[in-house]
């Protein structure tokens, strides 16, 4: 399961990627999907990882600043279709 | 072996599908022409123009109602390969259709001036925004500074590494990449020359980064 970190602003998702970099956790700086919100922003990929480990990245991530986590759903009504995201916010 | 005529009957396929089975039919050659119906404008120009970047001749291409008839000679490259073409590596069809600009000039690292740090950033974006999108350019051309995107250590690596994956051909500008001494470095895509950039930027539309 993927999940999205979003921050209060770009330059608080860049701070939080510069640490997670330092820290070897994996963590893609990508654009904010629009989904979430219309406006132009970045935002944090955490992909794949064992329960375990996606819990303790969440929980650094939180600790960073992260104001909003996501699960990201990925559908494929069938295996010609092109894969739809969604996300769904955590609690 | 010249006068051998295979037909390709690619009437009623959603593109692009009519360039998927040309390109299969010329790498398979055992022909001297190849005859290939189309009833789409789009696929019309897209197997000529398919067929043109394949080192073949287009020697006509007839029209009778809605069906096109496009007639493809391929260049021999060997004796005991008659008939088959693709003298250098070809792209593999993208997954989805084309998107309206065939190609991408990147001729910066960055996008936009400023600072270049939120450049970098920019272009970063872009690329994997790319990678998600349901549309693709047919290639990617990567000149001056653009060229350090593909080399090791660069942070778009990965999303052009999808890019190809999904089909789209990465181009990187040979001079640009000895000017910055990274010819050995190139890690996506392949080497190209200004002929071909030329020529490719002039055939289609192109959008500039």
């Amino acid at each position: 399961m993927d999940y999205l970190a979003t921050f209060a602003s770009s330059h608080a998702a860049l701070r939080a990627e510069q640490v997670c970099r330092g820290e070897a956790l994996p963590a893609e700086l990508i654009p904010l999907p629009s989904q979430i919100r219309g406006d132009c922003g970045f935002c944090l990929l955490l992909e794949g990882g064992g329960e375990a480990e996606t819990e303790r990245r969440l929980q650094r991530l939180r600790s960073l600043g992260a104001v909003a986590l996501y699960r990201v759903r990925v559908d494929q009504p069938s295996p010609s279709s092109r894969k739809v995201k969604s996300y769904e916010r955590c609690p | 072996m010249s006068d051998v005529l295979r037909t390709l009957d690619a009437r009623g396929q959603a593109c692009p599908q009519p360039v998927i089975l040309t390109r299969k039919a010329l790498a398979d050659g055992g022909f001297g022409l190849l005859e290939v119906l189309v009833d789409d404008a789009s696929s019309r120009e897209n197997v000529a123009r398919f067929a043109s970047y394949a080192h073949c001749v287009v020697e006509r291409i007839e029209e009778e109602g809605p069906v096109s008839r496009i007639l493809i000679r391929p260049m021999a490259v060997g004796p005991d390969q008659p008939g088959r073409v693709f003298a250098r590596p070809e792209p593999a069809a993208p997954a989805f259709p084309a998107a309206k600009a065939e190609t991408v000039l990147i001729a910066a690292a960055g996008i936009g001036g400023g600072d270049e740090h939120l450049a970098a950033l920019l272009m970063r974006a872009f690329l994997y925004t790319l990678t998600e999108g349901e549309t693709l350019p047919v290639r990617i051309i990567l000149m001056n500074g653009g060229v350090r995107l593909a080399v090791e250590g660069s942070e778009s690596l990965i999303n052009l590494r999808r890019l190809a994956e999904r089909g789209v051909e990465i181009l990187a500008c040979g001079t640009c990449l000895e000017f910055y001494q990274l010819k050995d470095a190139l890690a996506v895509g392949r080497v190209s020359n200004m002929y071909e950039i030329a020529g490719l930027l002039l055939q289609g539309a192109t959008l500039r980064v």
